[in-house]
């Protein structure tokens, strides 16, 4: 579970959130909405610890962000799955090797265990015959897919991010990396944050929204709170 | 500008130290195999051609402005206190800090304009342990067998004018060398490429790690490293030049 209690986050003295107040239960996915340079992917990075609320605190499965140090950090992002906008894959590794990355820094797994486990993930999306390619021979959304199975293995993670995964993508690869997001969801039954601009991705992932404008949350509930809303940058997006 | 300096000391010194920690707590001898390849042996044609030609340059001038003094039977003994003190490890460093500060630096810096050294910090890595402190070991380490290996070339080179432009006999020449082949110029030697490798890896990773978004900030971060670290070699070069001489109180 996570939960926004009157958070204030920002870069340093610029605060761009404020009053961000909302909870994400066990099992349900967030969608953050919103227009470009709102403040969408601030919030996740508080709930990486990489930005430290100015006020108020984020608290995931019952850990307050904010309270870690540098070492309880490490060890709670370790179990949580991210994916970055454009995939953010190291290009100096295959595809493999960025999947089985975290499984070599983290875990007591053989070299034989790590390959079946990353051959499973890669399966999972969708990708068996890329194991040995490397990011730069990828498509957009091969990448994203990729990006996907890295941010799936732990396999216990506390929550699942994703920062616009469909950003630049056309609609049919859109909608594929959409109903994956639903899969990973199903298969790990923890909560999950999405940020994303476009309304159609949304719909498809998402069990709740928010709407981020001029630095707060407008609007947050689920599909049927969304679409009777009569707050005008609401209604504006919903028309676009 | 004052605080930005003790700021910039203070970050690269904890970059430095936490760097050193990782090192000696979790050795990552892959990458780090890996970074001595690229560091050091894929700097091996550069290095060894600017030592030979260092060496038959040096050798060339030290023979003009020697031989009206009739010392021109001192040739070998000049050109390798000179290669082996001084210009053999400055040469190859500098070179080295062409290729690698820039090719470290920029790396790094892409890294970050895409997010890949947010994903290792998201995925509970230090980017200090993956990416700095690897790259730091391989340059303290691949940096003196390169200069040491350079001064070979550059001695051969100095042997080539020697014989061809002086008409110094080889063994005439080779005694000369063995002859500057002193306790105070060996530690010169040895001494200053582990700082030189370390000045050019740490400036490096240290400009990497904090360039901007962008291929435009990128590049400016990449000149900026190179400058630094070239700086900072000629520096680091007067400094221990001038404590070990004063350590042995002869120039050697």
């Amino acid at each position: 579970m996570i939960e926004f209690d009157n958070v204030a986050i920002g870069y340093g003295d610029k605060i761009i959130l404020t009053d961000v107040s909302m909870t994400v239960p066990d099992g349900r996915t967030l969608v953050i909405l919103g227009d470009s340079g709102s403040g969408k992917s601030t919030l996740l990075k508080g709930v990486l610890g990489l930005l430290p609320c100015a006020s108020g605190s984020i608290i995931v499965n019952g850990a307050v962000v904010d309270s870690l140090n540098r070492e309880e950090l490490l060890l709670y992002r370790q179990r949580i799955g991210m994916v970055f906008q454009e995939g953010a894959l190291f290009d100096s590794m295959t595809v493999g090797e960025n999947i089985g990355f975290w499984l070599w820094e983290h875990t007591d797994m053989t070299d034989d265990e790590i390959e079946s486990r990353v051959r499973m993930l890669l399966s999972f999306v969708g990708l068996s015959e890329t194991i040995d390619l490397f990011p730069r021979e990828l498509s957009g959304g091969m990448k994203r897919r990729v990006a996907i199975a890295r941010a799936m293995a732990p396999e216990d993670p506390l929550v699942m991010l994703y920062d616009e995964p469909t950003t630049g993508l056309d609609p049919f690869t859109s909608k594929s990396i959409c109903d994956l997001i639903r899969q990973v969801q199903a298969k790990f039954g923890v909560s999950s944050l999405v940020v994303t601009h476009d309304l159609h991705d949304a719909f498809r992932v998402g069990d709740l929204f928010t709407f981020v404008h001029d630095g707060k949350l407008v609007v947050t509930g689920d599909r049927q709170v969304i679409e009777e809303s009569v707050n005008p940058f609401v209604r504006t997006f919903l028309s676009e | 500008m004052l605080f930005n300096l003790i700021e910039a000391v203070q970050m690269f010194s904890l970059m430095v130290y936490r760097a050193a920690g990782y090192t000696i707590t979790r050795f990552r001898s892959r990458e780090v195999l890996i970074q001595m390849d690229r560091i050091g042996v894929g700097s091996i044609p550069i290095v060894f051609l600017a030592s030979l030609f260092a060496g038959l340059d040096m050798a060339l001038q030290f023979e003009v402005v020697m031989a009206p003094y009739g010392a021109k039977a001192l040739l070998g003994k000049v050109v390798a206190t000179s290669i082996i003190r001084d210009m053999g490890p400055v040469m190859a460093s500098l070179v080295m800090s062409a290729r690698v500060t820039s090719g470290i630096a920029s790396e790094i810096g892409m890294m970050k304009a895409t997010d890949q050294i947010q994903a290792l910090e998201v995925m509970g890595v230090d980017p200090v342990d993956q990416i700095v402190a690897p790259r730091i070991l391989a340059g303290l380490v691949m940096m003196p067998i390169l200069s040491i290996a350079g001064d070979l070339l550059g001695l051969i080179g100095g042997l080539a004018i020697a014989f061809l432009a002086a008409h110094i006999a080889a063994p005439l020449y080779w005694s000369g060398v063995r002859e500057a082949l002193t306790l105070p110029n060996m530690v010169n030697g040895a001494v200053k490429p582990v700082v030189f490798g370390f000045i050019l890896t740490s400036v490096a990773c240290y400009y990497g790690m904090r360039a901007g978004g962008g291929a435009t900030e990128v590049g400016r971060t990449t000149t900026r490293a190179v400058v630094a670290a070239a700086v900072w070699i000629l520096v680091a070069n007067f400094l221990i030049s001038k404590l070990l001489i004063n350590l042995w109180g002869t120039a050697g």
